[in-house]
């Protein structure tokens, strides 16, 4: 456990020592110069621009569907949170393969814009579900119009959420490496991996890492301050009033469609069309051996993290206390990180310390626990919550010591929490692409990786296979996963909901 | 006295399904009117439908002289000037008391709003809670809560449904007891709706019996409770021993004796008498053809069972002298009993 822990603040902690090795001039020079003012503002204006309108659009979609007498609502409520099937790699690959016009700040707007809105949806719809409706009810008969009603009822009911989502949202703009650099964007990111990539400029890269933490930090800052509670709604049951749409109907539907056309539509017909196409010469031997790698690293990385995972989600639900919260906060630091940044970290940190583990397999598997072990530690907490304590105190009562009854007691009844938890960070590592690419030993391809570099040579029948393997081998049964979990914690901490219906980060990263 | 709201000819269904026809009633200014009904009986739409949150298929409804509902027309519920406290109170949870109270006041200056808040703060007794959020509340003062926010903008007609169904019983009598003194101080014109007998008739000035969405009776609680239209309402309103009789010379004859009914029937006529189990009386005899075989014991009254002639029938005793298990007696009926002749 404090290896995990460890594992998490390794990369920040080296991150300091680097630069300030560095020397301040050394430093300023890197810093203060007119190409980072340049990423400064193109990785704000995309954020901002994803952020808003994902915030739009998501919420609208929650309204429409929720509390609207919107046609095909159970159509509109799976596809709104379909997207989150498609890494936003996938995505970019997807639109880059429709036109190649579309790229750079508007390729990258889009695509990130449609990753992210699903994280608003879902956010909205939870505080929407929390609303008692029956309050607008009181409202109109006060005396006040339907529109005023909205502005004073319904909205202070989701601002929380909405505003919340969306710092969220443009905290996963600023990390998100696969699509920025498949659309040739200049932020970040992109230019942190370059400067890695190109000249084995460490130095440059690792300054601009460290500009990266502040906004991220700083976003961190931004997300918790908002972070009200929603006041909680007085009642554990009511019913939903539908508002009737009238004329706007036909427009909402319409816009709704759209959404689900550009989100989701273009982009499978997109893959389906160039796998077909490339068919013939797929070369399978590649492919396969992709596959096996890709499934090896899912297994491996999920086990691993859940392993460590578990040993903090007891500690935090059975012992909790001021230690296990702060341990909690540490390993969320990390999980905030950009994953090229943490994975740059690593390289950073072997080459100086243990050159012999550089480009391993095992540093891979690393960097997975430190990027993904929040996740596993936030599905964890709510099976082990679920074991009823009062077993526990009968297994020691029956002569258990405290480790045997964590054996045979506790988890073997979380056992099937436990198992979905596995699967998830399974799938999440699948789905990983930067701390992959720059981590894994030469030679050594996933169907992240294949995916990018065909994608970035404009192969894009080659492309279409790994594209279209990482949709259904990960993203569909994440979507599944996270469905299951989602309904589990909700049933489980009625009175939480606000923490647990956050999204992860990671599918976007 | 005058009328302050009148359905008249209401009826509403919702696809093929009738909940509500033709209902007519009015209610006078200044009293409650309770709707008692089973669940499902179409008293939460007849709620609905005058507050403007649902439109009458048929009929109309007038609220202090003005047309609100027809079938031509509807009256947004902003423009109705009705008070409505739901089943679970419903306060906005991000706004305080005050705020909540005063939410519907938006036409007044600060500080006429300030002073209508205090004064109903003081009616509702919750001075001290002014500036709490609703959710640190308890179930009770949040609907007292919820009754002062209706009552702040002056309504034609408080609506209230089933608000007190969420408390535990303890809570449920005194509340209803406060809301009644609230309504009375504050003049209002009320109608609440709610399934349970015992509340309809202990708080209302007038109750209307809602029946598979057919108003079955209207009275006041006293002439509900005496005088059901029908043995079904007799069962429905409170314990009735049923039993079969005749008319006879005017009075019906019955296993448990001659009894007097409350209205003139034609020689012969044959039909039911229900009996309240305290409108019997047993008298400890020895040579008593009735048996008692069972004793429920409330302390201040019990219910005895008796097995008669008439089969085995509930008497409503005196807790401290009611008679033991196994003590012959003879039952008699005290007053009259309704008589409802077979058709």
């Amino acid at each position: 456990m404090a290896f995990g822990v460890l594992v998490s603040l390794l990369p920040l902690l080296y991150l300091m020592i680097r630069t300030t090795q560095m020397g301040i001039t050394e430093l300023t020079d890197t810093v203060l110069r007119a190409r980072t003012l340049e990423l400064v503002a193109n990785s704000l204006s995309l954020s901002t621009a994803v952020c808003l309108t994902a915030m739009t659009i998501g919420t609208a979609q929650a309204w429409l569907v929720y509390r609207t007498d919107i046609s095909f609502q159970k159509f509109f409520r799976l596809v709104a949170i379909l997207p989150l099937a498609l890494p936003s790699y996938v995505l970019a690959y997807a639109w880059l393969s429709v036109s190649s016009k579309v790229n750079g700040f508007v390729g990258s707007w889009l695509v990130l814009s449609i990753s992210t809105t699903p994280y608003v949806f879902l956010a909205v719809t939870a505080a929407l579900r929390r609303h008692n409706s029956a309050s607008e009810e009181v409202a109109r008969t006060l005396g006040r119009s339907q529109f005023n009603v909205a502005k004073s009822i319904t909205w202070p009911a989701i601002r929380s959420a909405a505003l919340g989502s969306g710092l969220l949202v443009a905290l996963y703009t600023l990390s998100d490496f696969g699509a920025v650099s498949l659309m040739r964007f200049d932020t970040f990111t992109r230019a942190i991996y370059n400067a890695y990539r190109a000249s084995f400029d460490r130095n440059s890269a690792a300054a601009l890492a460290l500009i990266l933490i502040a906004l991220t930090l700083f976003l961190i800052y931004l997300e918790n301050r908002t972070r009200t509670i929603q006041p909680r709604t007085t009642i554990d049951q009511f019913r939903v009033l539908k508002t009737k749409l009238g004329s706007w109907k036909l427009m909402a539907q319409l816009g709704l469609t759209i959404w689900f056309i550009l989100g989701v539509a273009i982009p499978v017909v997109s893959i389906i069309f160039w796998a077909v196409i490339g068919q013939s010469k797929a070369n399978l031997g590649e492919i396969s051996r992709a596959f096996i790698n890709t499934i090896s690293y899912g297994m491996a990385g999920g086990v691993l993290v859940a392993f460590f995972g578990l040993a903090i989600a007891i500690l935090v639900v059975r012992y909790p206390g001021s230690n296990s919260r702060r341990i909690e906060q540490t390993i969320l630091i990390t999980h905030a990180l950009p994953g090229v940044v943490v994975a740059l970290s690593f390289v950073f940190l072997v080459n100086q310390s243990v050159p012999i583990f550089y480009q391993t397999s095992a540093l891979v598997l690393l960097a997975y626990l430190a990027l993904f072990l929040p996740n596993a530690v936030t599905v964890l907490k709510v099976p082990i919550a679920q074991v009823p304590i009062g077993i526990e105190e009968v297994a020691r009562t029956l002569g258990s010591n405290p480790t045997q009854t964590l054996r045979r007691i506790v988890i073997p009844a979380a056992g099937p929490g436990i198992l979905s938890a596995i699967a998830f960070v399974s799938l999440t590592v699948i789905k990983e692409l930067p701390a992959t690419l720059i981590l894994r030993p030469t030679g050594i391809e996933t169907l992240a990786t294949r995916l990018w570099s065909a994608t970035s040579v404009n192969a894009f029948s080659a492309a279409a296979p790994y594209a279209l393997l990482l949709i259904v081998i990960a993203g569909l049964p994440a979507l599944l996963v996270n469905r299951e979990i989602r309904n589990v914690q909700n049933q489980s901490s009625l009175e939480v909901p606000a923490s647990v219906s956050k999204p992860e980060p990671s599918e976007v990263k | 006295m005058s009328e302050k709201l009148r359905l008249t000819g209401v009826s509403k269904s919702f696809g093929t399904t009738s909940v509500l026809q033709d209902v007519s009633f009015s209610v006078t200014d200044g009293t409650l009117l309770t709707i008692l009904g089973t669940s499902g009986g179409g008293k939460t739409t007849l709620l609905r439908l005058i507050a403007g949150f649902d439109t009458v298929d048929s009929g109309s409804i007038v609220m202090n002289g003005r047309e609100v509902s027809s079938e031509s027309m509807s009256l947004p519920p902003e423009k109705r000037n009705v008070g409505f406290v739901p089943q679970e109170s419903a306060l906005f949870p991000h706004l305080s008391v005050a705020k909540n109270i005063s939410y519907g006041l938006s036409h007044l200056n600060s500080t006429a709003q300030d002073s209508k808040v205090s004064e109903l703060l003081e009616l509702i007794g919750m001075g001290d809670h002014r500036n709490s959020l609703p959710e640190t509340l308890s179930g009770g003062q949040r609907q007292r809560v919820a009754i002062a926010r209706a009552l702040a903008p002056n309504p034609d007609v408080v609506l209230l449904d089933e608000p007190f169904a969420a408390l535990d019983a303890q809570l449920r009598s005194k509340l209803r007891e406060d809301v009644r003194a609230i309504l009375r101080a504050a003049n209002a014109t009320a109608i609440l709706v709610t399934h349970d007998q015992e509340e309809a008739l202990s708080i209302a000035d007038q109750v209307a019996i809602l029946r598979d969405g057919v108003v079955a009776q209207v009275g006041s609680p006293r002439s509900i409770y005496s005088q059901p239209i029908d043995v079904e309402l007799a069962k429905f309103l409170g314990d009735a021993v049923v039993i079969p009789g005749v008319v006879h010379s005017g009075k019906v004859a019955t296993q448990l004796g001659d009894l007097i009914p409350n209205a003139t029937h034609p020689e012969g006529a044959s039909g039911h008498v229900a009996i309240r189990p305290e409108n019997l009386y047993l008298q400890p005899d020895p040579k008593g053809l009735a048996i008692v075989t069972g004793r429920q014991f409330f302390g201040h009254d019990a219910l005895v069972e008796v097995r008669t002639a008439a089969g085995t029938v509930k008497a409503r005793t005196s807790g401290p002298i009611s008679p033991e298990v196994g003590m012959p007696v003879t039952v008699w009926v005290r007053g009259s009993v309704n008589f409802y002749p077979a058709n």
